[in-house]
């Protein structure tokens, strides 16, 4: 039986006796390339559900939605690796009480994807940790230890000529699961902290700050940067903060719902060799 | 003959420790060059990483950050919040090409004065040989917008 048909089943199942009231899955884009998110509530619905390599948004974000959750109800999500990571970031800051999450996990091998076991998030802790264990395979990105090795007036060209793309449509901020916050510091205007214009200035604002509040917090699962209409490579950004974290201060994001925010606590001998 | 370049530095300083420091330095008569401009903070947690951003918009061509050493925060452990976050920043904007060099960090006591004066010295020195943050001072300029310290 494929993945997609047992969790189809699972689904219906968890629908029809009550478990949960929806179901966050993926069913077929306006291409067939394309996977988006859709919503099901009632069991007759769950055919509508797909599952495949092509599925690969984090869809953890729908989980803070305002009050979907404050009916203590549950909810089931299909998550990939990031997306059980996402929950447990969010677990950890209190953004939702992970016992009415519903886990439908899977991660790819090869070209196609396979189920991981569990249906609730502390039973994939041992599976977290094993991904801290082995950092993906992606770590070295060639992209980064390109940057690393211009100079920093060629890097500054380099994040110019990117972020001058910008249009500050905020599509990275709405894709991401860790961007929950009512009021996001760029739309602040007392005082109005981040330019709203989309000047370079302003665009380097924005993508630094929003780059630094998800140091230590983003899982890189990419929404972000395949949200992004004009192609910024968010991803290198992020995926630097999270080296930054983990050499630094030995921090995996979302490794459990009990770890502390990187930047929300502190070692005593914390390294300090930039400090006069 | 050329003016000297005279660079504007923004020093975000803690009120407990370097402010005092700075007070203490200008009470025992200590000279420093004038190109630091202070502002009082309740603590260095309270310096978000958006007043360092601001400054370098607003044409600063050089940031100093200074509070507590640790262990002497006033809050008890709000230096050490500090500490983190910058470690962050730091790699940050290193990654995305905003010199390092521009961005001081220290830990002055309201018994530093000599330390204070002597940093705020060394650091313009710095500062002066990088020369104006002509890259930031594109984009502002870019802006259209009035950019004065």
């Amino acid at each position: 039986m494929s993945i997609e048909v047992q969790y189809r089943n699972r689904a219906k199942e968890l629908l029809s006796n009550g478990e949960v009231k929806l179901v966050v899955g993926y069913t077929g884009g306006t291409t067939p390339e394309r996977r988006r998110p859709v919503f099901i509530s009632s069991a007759e619905q769950v055919d509508r559900l797909v599952l495949d390599d092509l599925c690969i948004a984090n869809l953890s974000g729908y989980l803070v939605t305002e009050s979907l959750l404050s009916d203590e109800k549950s909810v089931a999500v299909f998550l990939r690796p990031e997306g059980i990571r996402s929950i447990n970031i969010l677990a950890a800051e209190n953004q939702l009480n992970p016992d009415q999450i519903v886990i439908f996990g899977f991660e790819p091998a090869g070209n196609t994807i396979k189920a991981l076991d569990g249906t609730n998030a502390l039973e994939f802790s041992e599976f977290v940790v094993s991904l801290s264990e082995n950092p993906s395979v992606s770590d070295s990105d060639p992209v980064i230890e390109k940057l690393e090795k211009m100079s920093a007036q060629e890097r500054f060209s380099f994040w110019q000529d990117e972020f001058s793309k910008c249009i500050k449509c905020y599509a990275c901020r709405q894709a991401c699961p860790m961007c929950y916050c009512r009021r996001c510091i760029v739309d602040c205007n007392q005082p109005q902290w981040i330019n709203t214009s989309p000047h370079t200035l302003g665009n380097f604002e924005w993508n630094i700050i929003r780059a630094f509040h998800l140091a230590g917090r983003c899982v890189e699962c990419g929404n972000c940067d395949r949200a992004c209409p004009v192609n910024i490579p968010l991803r290198l950004i992020n995926r630097r903060m999270a080296v930054e974290a983990r050499e630094s201060f030995d921090h995996f994001a979302g490794l459990s719902m009990t770890q502390e925010p990187v930047l929300a606590s502190f070692k005593k001998d914390d390294s300090e060799t930039f400090i006069l | 003959m050329s003016e000297q370049f005279e660079p504007k530095i923004v020093a975000f300083v803690c009120t407990y420790c370097t402010y005092a420091g700075a007070d203490l330095a200008g009470t025992s008569r200590l000279k420093y060059a004038p190109n630091v401009r202070l502002v009082r903070l309740p603590c260095t947690g309270r310096i978000s990483p958006m007043f360092i951003l601001k400054a370098l918009q607003k044409g600063a061509d050089g940031v100093l950050i200074s509070g507590c050493h640790p262990g002497d925060c006033h809050f008890t452990h709000g230096n050490y919040h500090a500490r983190r976050r910058w470690t962050v920043f730091r790699a940050l904007l290193d990654f995305t090409g905003i010199p390092t060099d521009r961005v001081k960090y220290s830990w002055i006591s309201a018994a530093e004065g000599v330390k204070f004066a002597e940093l705020i010295n060394t650091i313009t020195e710095d500062i002066r040989a990088l020369g104006p943050f002509t890259q930031y001072h594109g984009l502002i300029e870019e802006t259209q917008s009035q950019a004065s310290l």
